[in-house]
This record gives structure tokens, C-alpha cells and sequence, in this order.
């Protein structure tokens, strides 16, 4: 109390000097009295409303922003012009509620300050009025979008192989079990796909790496051109390992895909003059299709995809073998 | 040991239910999505009770926003919810998913007035009933243990916490929290005397 009295014997000994501070500070201000009219409205209000407080000066809010009439701010303001309560009204959850400028060139396009407002009652004698500060914060702004983005790029790295850019082992891990458990609930089809390239260890010792890695990078995006469907998965397992899921996808569909990425491979025509498959570079592919159930484990199917991808390369590799079909007599 | 009687008991949680119930449709106009809120149940406990039951044994950490409140009568509002159901909250109301561990400023600020809301609605309903005035303070956002946000070790102090559990329902999540008024006695002999008031208006 003592501070007020304090505060107010200073205002009275010094008007024009409470004036220019008011003036002077970086945050907009706007007084209300009890009718919600204007009684202040200091120079960065001015600046950047382009209203000369003159033109604002007794009149009412909603006339100066009839866009805010019943909004969050305007319910701020009675909360404290009638009950007394103090509001934050952040950025984050309300997007520029004012219509306020940096600049003209923002003001033609249309971009405003980003705000923090806070309104206040003032405790005064007699009339209550209420103070509305604004604050820009657009740097903050910028500054948390700019970490969002660098966070969101690094989250993504994290799920992509560094050399084929397709989806890792890790990201397929987290991808396979969401379809796993959609499948189960919805009981529809989960194909599989476990691809190897054919004599690729010839390949790396007579080309060398970085052909090689070459090889993996054409490979990786022959099959991704294959399963474009957003649910479908193409990712690198290991090595020259790759993997495919197939949600929604019936045996026969599933087969057919993995003839077309099978013939999709062959027909980038690598030459591969050691393969003892082929001239060209070939892949094999050990395919499963299964409706899962309750009991149905993950790592059960990825086994039997492996185990047919086996067959596969005992059947003279550049093939497709659905898992429980007989070997060829 | 303060009590309240099962019609004030009644009044109370009846009147928390406007509030919050006013909280939700102001916090609804913002998001333009549903969000419904409840209060199930209110107690009086001691701060150590309080504290106790946020975990701070455990050291959980709780994510608070105060408000003072003066007028009708003097009371420390704190709305607390655990670290992680705070950011769970936030990122349901701006509607962004990118985990990080902790709020960021500008989401500490989502954070200080989603309090500001609730807490604003609940003291209003109660200075309506006063018929006087309660004047609020801007929200501080808080981190830390239970009993630090209470104060509860330390200072000697003669009040009751008035808890609130708060269920929060926003996109099918249903979001548990609490709200606490530390309340000292005199503010807890003119809450009850404004609840009789109440009480009283009610019967013809």
C-alpha cells in the first residue's frame, strides 16, 4: 500500500515525466475505463495500429476491433474491469488477436505481431479500469519454430538409412508392429517380403565398395518405386538385406508385387558378370501372407519370410518363394 | 479439524462444476474443438498431504501455475498437473506433436493461461457468491516437487488445502489434474460463511 501512495506522490510531482515513460517503453498499452472506453493509448500502439491515440481516445473497444467483440480478450477485459481478475492471453493458443503491424510492408501482406497479452485491473479509487499490455514476441517465435524444425529433421534422420535415404531397420521395427496390431483388431491381410541381392559379396570383391554401395542405392529405389502405397514399407534391413511390408494385401496381391519388384530390379540391368545367376544384378524374395490373430507373434512371421527367402536361393535365386509352398520336385 | 457440513460440501462442489464448466467452454472457443471438464471430488488436507499424494516422496516432478487471490478472501490458487500430463495437455490444445521433454517458453505460456483460465473460473464463481470483489494476479508457471510448489517443509502455517480433482477431457484424452487453494483459517471461516449465504439465497 505504502508503494502505491509512494508511486502516486510521484506521479503528481512529475506528469510529463510518467507521460514520456509511457511513451518511451517497447509494449503497447491500452487503458480501459469501466465502459471499456479508451483513456490511454501510448505511442507503440500508435506505431504500430497506425490509430493516432487522438482518433482512439473515449472511444469504445469492440468499435476500435470489432473482430475481438466476445472473444478471449475482449472476456479478459470484463473479467477485469468487473470481477477484478488478471488474464495471460498467450500466442500459442491465440494467434495475433490484434491487429498490429512491425511494418507497412507487413501490414499490406497482412502479417502481424505475434503477441503476448496480459490485462490487468488497476487498482484505482472510484471507476475500475483495466490495463491491456501487448508484447511482441515474435523472436521468440521464430527462435522455438526454428528448433520445432531442426528437432523434427533430426527425428526423422533417426529412422533413415544413411546410404540408400529409404527407411532403416529401426523405423521398420516401429513400422511393423503398428500394422501388426491394426491388422490383428481390423483382421485383414499382413504380407511380407524378405529380399536379398544375389551374390552381392561376388559383386562387392570384384567391383568394389563403392560400387557396391552403388548397387544398394539403385536397388533401394527400384523397390520403392514398386510399393508406392502410403502404408506400404520398403526399408533397409542389414547388408544388402532389404524388407517390405504389405498391409491390406492378400497372397495373391502380395505376389504379384514381389514379381514387379523382382522384374523392377532385373530390368536396371547392373551388370554383374560373377553372379553365376545372371548377367545383370538379381534379387530373392521370401514372401509371407498371414491374417494375424491373437497368438500370431511378429517375430514368428518374420521368420517365416526368412526361412522362404532360403528356399528362394535353393531354388536357384532370381525368384519369388511364398512361404508354404513346396519346393520344386 | 475444519469441516465443512454435506450441504456446504454439496455447494462447493456444485459451484467448482460451474466454474470449470465455464473454464471449458472458454478453453473449447479457443481450440474450436470440444473440451469438457469436471470436478468428481474435493477434500481439505493438509499440505503434506497434498504433497504426498503429487508424488513428492517419489520426487515427481508437477507442473503448476499460481495465482493470488485477495478481496472476498486471501487465498494461493495452484493448478498442478504432472510433468507429462502438462505437456500431453499443451500439445492437445496448439495441436503439435513434436516431443520434446520439456514445455518450451512459448509453451510454458500455453500452459500459464489454460491455469489462468480455470483458475479465473472457479474464483469468480466463488467471488459471485460473496457478492464482493477478488482480485487475481497474473499466473507464474512453476516446476518442481509437490512440496516445493507448496511450500509444505519449512514455515509453520495454520491452513488447509482445499484440493479439487479436475478430470480434463479434450480429443478422447481424459487428463487428471488438481487445483489447490491454500486457504488459512479466517479465509476458511469466510468461505463457509459465504457458502450458508449461498445456501440460504437457495431456499425460498
Amino acid at each position: 500500500m505504502n508503494a502505491e501512495s509512494d508511486a502516486a506522490a510521484g506521479t503528481t510531482g512529475a506528469p510529463a515525466l510518467l507521460d514520456s515513460v509511457l511513451h518511451a517503453v517497447r509494449v503497447g498499452m491500452i487503458v480501459l475505463d469501466d465502459s471499456e472506453r479508451v483513456v490511454l493509448w501510448n505511442r507503440w500502439m500508435e506505431e504500430h495500429s497506425s490509430y493516432p491515440a487522438s482518433s482512439v481516445l473515449g472511444k469504445p473497444f469492440v468499435e476500435l476491433f470489432p473482430e475481438l467483440t466476445n472473444g478471449r480478450a475482449h472476456g479478459a477485459i470484463r473479467g477485469a474491469l468487473q470481477s477484478k481478475l488478471a488474464s495471460l492471453i498467450s500466442q500459442t493458443l491465440n494467434k495475433a488477436p490484434f491487429p498490429l503491424y512491425a511494418r507497412a510492408e507487413d501490414r499490406a501482406a497482412g502479417v502481424r505481431i505475434q503477441q503476448a497479452v496480459q490485462v490487468v485491473p488497476l487498482d484505482q479509487p472510484g471507476k475500475a479500469h483495466c490495463l491491456v499490455q501487448i508484447t511482441d514476441v515474435s523472436m521468440a517465435v521464430a527462435r522455438e519454430k526454428q528448433l520445432r524444425e531442426l528437432a523434427m529433421e533430426l527425428q526423422g534422420q533417426i529412422f533413415i538409412d544413411g546410404l540408400t535415404g529409404i527407411p532403416n531397420r529401426r523405423r521398420f521395427d516401429e513400422h511393423v508392429e503398428n500394422e501388426f496390431r491394426r491388422a490383428k483388431r481390423s483382421g485383414s491381410p499382413l504380407s511380407l517380403a524378405m529380399i536379398d541381392v544375389d551374390a552381392f559379396k561376388d559383386y562387392n570383391d570384384n567391383y568394389g565398395h563403392q560400387k557396391g554401395d552403388d548397387c544398394l542405392i539403385l536397388i533401394a529405389a527400384a523397390l520403392t518405386r514398386i510399393l508406392g502405397r502410403p502404408c506400404d514399407l520398403v526399408a533397409r534391413y542389414g547388408g544388402e538385406e532389404f524388407v517390405a511390408l504389405m498391409p491390406d494385401t492378400n497372397a495373391d496381391g502380395a505376389q504379384a508385387l514381389a514379381e514387379a519388384m523382382r522384374h523392377e530390379v532385373e530390368s536396371l540391368a547392373i551388370e554383374h558378370a560373377h553372379s553365376g545367376v545372371a548377367p545383370h544384378v538379381t534379387i530373392s524374395l521370401g514372401l509371407l501372407t498371414q491374417t494375424p490373430s491373437h497368438n500370431t507373434v511378429i517375430s514368428h512371421m518374420i521368420g517365416a519370410a526368412d526361412r522362404a527367402l532360403y528356399q528362394a536361393k535353393r531354388n536357384g535365386r532370381n525368384c519369388v518363394v511364398v512361404h508354404g509352398d513346396k519346393a520344386p520336385a | 479439524m475444519f469441516q465443512l457440513n454435506e450441504l456446504q460440501h454439496d455447494a462447493l462442489v456444485e459451484l467448482f462444476n460451474q466454474g470449470v464448466g465455464q473454464a471449458a467452454s472458454s478453453m473449447s472457443q479457443i481450440v474450436r474443438e470440444e473440451v469438457t471438464m469436471s470436478v468428481p471430488l474435493i477434500s481439505f488436507q493438509s499440505r503434506a498431504e497434498v504433497a504426498r499424494t503429487l508424488g513428492s516422496a517419489e520426487a515427481r516432478r508437477i507442473c503448476a501455475v499460481t495465482q493470488h487471490y485477495q478481496g472476498a478472501f486471501n487465498t494461493e490458487a495452484i493448478l498442478m498437473f504432472p510433468e507429462e500430463k502438462s505437456l500431453e495437455i499443451v500439445r492437445l490444445m496448439v495441436g503439435q506433436s513434436v516431443t520434446m521433454e520439456e514445455l518450451s517458453e512459448m509453451e510454458q505460456e500455453a500452459m500459464s493461461e489454460i491455469g489462468n483460465i480455470i483458475l479465473n473460473s472457479c474464483m469468480s464463481t466463488l467471488a459471485n457468491i460473496s457478492g464482493k470483489e477478488l482480485h487475481g494476479s497474473l499466473p507464474i508457471y512453476r516446476i518442481g516437487t509437490g512440496d516445493h510448489i507448496l511450500g509444505s517443509s519449512g514455515n509453520q502455517w495454520n491452513g488447509l488445502v482445499l484440493t479439487l480433482k479436475i478430470d480434463f477431457n479434450i480429443e478422447k484424452h481424459e487428463i487428471n489434474g488438481y487445483v489447490a487453494f491454500l486457504l488459512d483459517m479466517s479465509a476458511l471461516n469466510e468461505l463457509q460463511a459465504y457458502l450458508d449465504q449461498y445456501l440460504s439465497g437457495l431456499t425460498p
